[in-house]
C-alpha cells in the first residue's frame, strides 16, 4: 500500500527534539565532560611542548593537534578513541530504548512516516555531534590563540574546517551503526555492548587483524620481491575497512601539510623532491579525498542497513 | 788672533815640532833625509759640504813621529749656538787621547746641526791641548763645514708595475712605493680618481686593512697597495686610474692602467622572472626560460639542458645557441612533461647553460598538482552508496 505525502513531514521538529533530549542528558554530560576534559590537558601538554621548541613552524596551529606530550596522547589520538564513544552514547538506545519505553507506538501515532523518525534521529544526533565538534574545535584554537599569542594563517583555518568536516563524518559513522544496532538488537544493553565491541574491535584490534589476514592470504615469496608490496597493499586495503583507520590518514593528510602519500611511496617517485616542503591545502584535500568519500558512502551504507532494518520492523502498542 | 794664523795653514793644520831633531837621530839624518819628528792633528778634508739633515761625520787623524806618547784633551771651538758635536773613538765618546810613538789614532767628529740651522758656511776648531810632557802646547785644527740649504718637502709615489692587465672580474693589484723624501714625518693621505663604477681600495704592505691615510717617517718609504675593482658589466677596453697622495705641504701622483679583457657571462631566468612553477602529473607544460649575455663578450657554442627527476619528460627548444651578443636575450621553452606517477608535492628542476668557459644554472622548482580523476571516483563511490539508500527507501518507504 503507497502513501501519499511527503515523508520527511515532521523531519526537523523530530531532530530538534531528539538533540534538545540529548544536550539534557546525564550520559551526553559524562560524556562530553570526559571529551573536554581530555581535550584541555592534551592541548595544554602540547602547547608546553611547543614553546620549549625553537625550530620555526609555518604550521603552528596545526601542531596543536597533533603533538604529544608524555603521558597524554595528542589531542586527535584522543578524538579517534573518544568520538566513537560520544556517538555510540547518543545512539545505542536511539530506536529500541523507545521500544522500552514503550513510547513507539505513541510517537508513530503522530502524523509522521517511520523515515522522517528514523533521519530526524540520526541528524537530531548529528548536531549534538557537531556542535560537540566545534566547541572543541573552537576551545583548542582559541586556548593557541590565548596561550601561543599567534592568530591563525588563512590555510591553517582551512585546514582546521577540513578536520572539522571530516571529524564530523567520522563521528557520523559510529552514530549510523549505534543507530543500526539499536534497531537491529531489542534491548539496548546488547545493542550497546555489540556497539562497544565494535569500537574495541577497530580502534584496538584491528591494527592487529590485519597483517595477520594479509600474511594468511598473501604469503611472502623470498624470491619474489612483489609479493611484499602485495602483501603490504592488501593489509593496507584491509585497515581501512576501519573507519578510525581512515580518519587518522585524512588527519595525517589534512594536519601535516608534508604528506605527500598516505599508501606506499616508490624512491623512484621521490627523486628530485623537495621533502618536507607543504603540499597546497588543494592537493591536500586529493590526497584525502579517497578516504573522505568511502567514510560518506560508509555512512549511507550503514544509514541504509538501520534504515532497512527499522522499517521492516513491525510496530505494536 | 790665533784663529787668523792657523787658517793660514793649509793641510798640515796643526802639525809642530815638540822638539828639534833627537841628538840620537842626529847622526843618521845626515846620511838620510830628514826624520820628520812631531805631533799633529788632522783631518783628510778640512773643507766640505754638507746636506740638510744628513749626519755629519768628520774623520781626525792624531799623529805622533818620534815622539813618546803624548796625551792630547780634545774639544770643538767656535760652533754656534745649538750645535751639538761629540767625538767619538773606539766606539765611544772620548775627551782625551793618548797617542803613543809612531802611531795614528783615527777620531770621528759628529756634528748635529738644529732643525732651525740655516743654509751657510760654518768655520770652528777642534783643538787638541797636550797634557804632560810639552804641557802647554795648543794644536788647532780649523775646519770650515758648508751647509746646503734644505731640499723642499717632497713625496714620491712610484708604481712597481703601472699597467695590469685582466677580466672584468679580476682584482687588479697596483704596488706603490710611498716615499716622504722631507725632513718632517709626515700624515699622507690617499687617494684615487678612477672611471665610473671602479672601485680603489688602499691597503698597506700585504695587509688586509683598507686605509685612506698613513704616516711616513721623514726620509722613509712604505709600500702602498692599491686594489681597482672594475664593474662587473665593463667593457672590454683601457682604463686609466690615477692614485694620488698627499700630505699637508706635498703631494705626489702616479697613472695606473688598466687593460680589461671582455668575458662572457649567461644569466639564465625563469618565466616572469620566478624560478617555480606548477604543472600536472602527466600533462604537458611550457616554461619559457630567459638566457641573457650580462658579460662583456658574446658567449659561443651555449647548449641548453634541464635535468628532472627521473620518469618526466623535458624537452628543451633551442638546444644549442651558436652565438650571444653581449646584452643580447634569447627565449627558452623547456616542456616538461612530469611522470604519470609523480606524487603531489614540490619537485627541483635544474637547468643549466654550458658554454665555452661560462657556465650557468638555475634551480627550478615545480609543484605537481595530481589529476582529480580519484576525486570523481570518490563522487561515484557515495552516488552509489546513495543509490542504494534511494532503493531501500524506494522499497521499504513511508511506512
Amino acid at each position: 500500500m503507497r502513501r501519499e505525502g511527503s515523508p520527511w513531514t515532521g523531519l526537523s521538529t523530530i531532530a530538534v527534539k531528539e538533540a534538545a533530549d540529548h544536550l539534557t542528558s546525564a550520559r551526553m554530560l559524562f560524556a562530553m565532560a570526559l571529551v573536554v576534559l581530555t581535550a584541555i590537558g592534551s592541548v595544554y601538554g602540547a602547547i608546553g611542548q611547543l614553546k620549549t621548541t625553537v625550530g620555526e613552524d609555518p604550521f603552528l596551529f596545526l601542531r596543536l593537534f597533533t603533538t604529544a606530550q608524555d603521558p597524554l596522547p595528542s589531542f586527535v589520538g584522543f578524538l579517534s578513541f573518544l568520538l566513537p564513544l560520544v556517538a555510540i552514547a547518543l545512539a545505542f538506545d536511539a530506536i529500541n530504548g523507545e521500544y522500552q519505553r514503550r513510547t513507539m507506538s505513541r510517537l508513530l501515532a503522530q502524523p509522521i512516516y517511520r523515515d522522517a523518525l528514523l533521519a530526524g534521529k540520526f541528524l537530531g544526533g548529528l548536531l549534538v555531534l557537531g556542535i560537540c565538534v566545534v566547541v572543541l574545535w573552537l576551545l583548542v584554537t582559541g586556548m593557541g590563540i590565548l596561550l601561543l599569542g599567534l592568530p591563525p594563517s588563512g590555510e591553517e583555518i582551512l585546514r582546521g574546517l577540513g578536520f572539522l568536516v571530516v571529524s564530523l563524518a567520522f563521528s557520523a559513522v559510529w552514530l549510523a551503526i549505534a543507530l543500526w544496532l539499536s534497531s537491529l538488537f531489542r534491548s539496548p544493553a546488547t545493542s550497546a555492548l555489540a556497539a562497544l565491541s565494535l569500537w574495541l574491535l577497530f580502534s584496538v584490534f584491528w591494527p592487529m587483524l590485519t597483517p595477520l589476514v594479509a600474511g594468511v592470504l598473501v604469503p611472502l615469496d623470498p624470491l619474489n620481491p612483489m609479493t611484499a608490496i602485495q602483501q603490504f597493499e592488501l593489509q593496507h586495503n584491509l585497515s581501512r575497512l576501519s573507519p578510525n583507520v581512515l580518519y587518522g590518514e585524512m588527519l595525517t593528510g589534512l594536519l601535516h601539510p608534508s604528506t605527500r602519500s598516505l599508501g606506499i611511496l616508490f624512491r623512484s617517485q621521490m627523486e628530485g623532491a623537495l621533502v618536507g616542503t607543504p603540499l597546497p591545502f588543494s592537493q591536500s584535500l586529493l590526497i584525502i579525498w579517497p578516504d573522505f568519500s568511502a567514510l560518506v558512502a560508509g555512512i549511507v551504507v550503514v544509514f541504509t542497513l538501520g534504515y532497512v532494518s527499522f522499517q521492516r520492523q513491525e510496530v505494536r502498542a | 788672533m790665533r784663529h787668523g794664523r792657523t787658517l793660514l795653514s793649509a793641510l798640515v793644520v796643526a802639525g809642530t815640532a815638540l822638539f828639534a831633531l833627537s841628538p840620537l837621530h842626529a847622526g843618521t839624518a845626515a846620511a838620510e833625509t830628514p826624520q820628520l819628528t812631531g805631533l799633529w792633528l788632522t783631518t783628510d778634508y778640512p773643507e766640505r759640504n754638507a746636506d740638510f739633515g744628513d749626519a755629519i761625520r768628520i774623520g781626525l787623524d792624531l799623529m805622533n813621529k818620534n815622539l813618546p806618547p803624548q796625551r792630547v784633551e780634545l774639544s770643538v771651538d767656535g760652533l754656534p749656538d745649538g750645535w751639538k758635536s761629540e767625538i767619538d773613538g773606539g766606539g765611544a765618546a772620548i775627551e782625551a787621547a793618548m797617542v803613543g810613538t809612531d802611531r795614528t789614532v783615527s777620531l770621528d767628529l759628529h756634528l748635529t746641526p738644529p732643525k732651525t740651522a740655516k743654509a751657510g758656511t760654518y768655520a770652528f776648531e777642534v783643538e787638541g791641548k797636550v797634557v804632560g810632557q810639552g804641557e802647554g802646547r795648543t794644536m788647532t785644527l780649523p775646519v770650515k763645514l758648508t751647509l746646503a740649504a734644505p731640499k723642499p718637502a717632497k713625496l714620491t709615489l712610484d708604481p712597481k708595475l703601472p699597467d695590469l692587465r685582466g677580466t672584468a672580474k679580476s682584482s687588479f693589484d697596483f704596488e706603490l712605493t710611498l716615499k716622504n723624501e722631507s725632513l718632517n714625518d709626515t700624515v699622507v693621505n690617499l687617494a684615487a680618481a678612477a672611471p665610473d663604477g671602479f672601485e680603489v681600495a688602499f691597503t698597506e704592505g700585504y695587509g688586509s686593512q683598507e686605509i685612506t691615510s698613513l704616516p711616513v717617517k721623514a726620509g722613509a718609504s712604505k709600500t702602498v697597495h692599491a686594489k681597482v675593482h672594475p664593474p662587473q658589466n665593463v667593457a672590454a677596453g683601457h682604463y686609466q686610474v690615477q692614485v694620488g697622495a698627499q700630505s699637508d705641504v706635498a703631494k705626489a701622483s702616479a697613472n695606473l692602467e688598466l687593460d680589461v679583457t671582455g668575458q662572457p657571462a649567461v644569466a639564465l631566468e625563469g618565466p616572469n622572472g620566478m624560478l617555480s612553477g606548477s604543472a600536472t602529473a602527466g600533462e604537458e607544460r611550457d616554461f619559457t626560460f630567459t638566457v641573457a649575455n650580462s658579460g662583456s663578450a658574446p658567449a659561443h657554442d651555449l647548449s641548453l639542458r634541464a635535468d628532472a627527476p627521473s620518469g618526466w619528460k623535458v624537452k628543451v627548444d633551442p638546444k644549442t645557441l651558436p652565438e650571444l651578443q653581449p646584452d643580447q636575450q634569447q627565449k627558452v621553452t623547456v616542456e616538461v612533461t612530469p611522470g604519470d606517477k609523480a606524487v603531489a608535492g614540490d619537485y627541483m628542476m635544474s637547468v643549466r647553460a654550458n658554454g665555452k668557459g661560462v657556465s650557468n644554472s638555475a634551480d627550478f622548482r615545480i609543484t605537481v598538482m595530481t589529476s582529480t580523476m580519484w576525486g570523481i571516483i570518490g563522487v561515484v563511490v557515495i552516488l552509489i552508496a546513495l543509490m542504494v539508500l534511494a532503493v531501500g527507501v524506494r522499497r521499504y518507504g513511508r511506512r
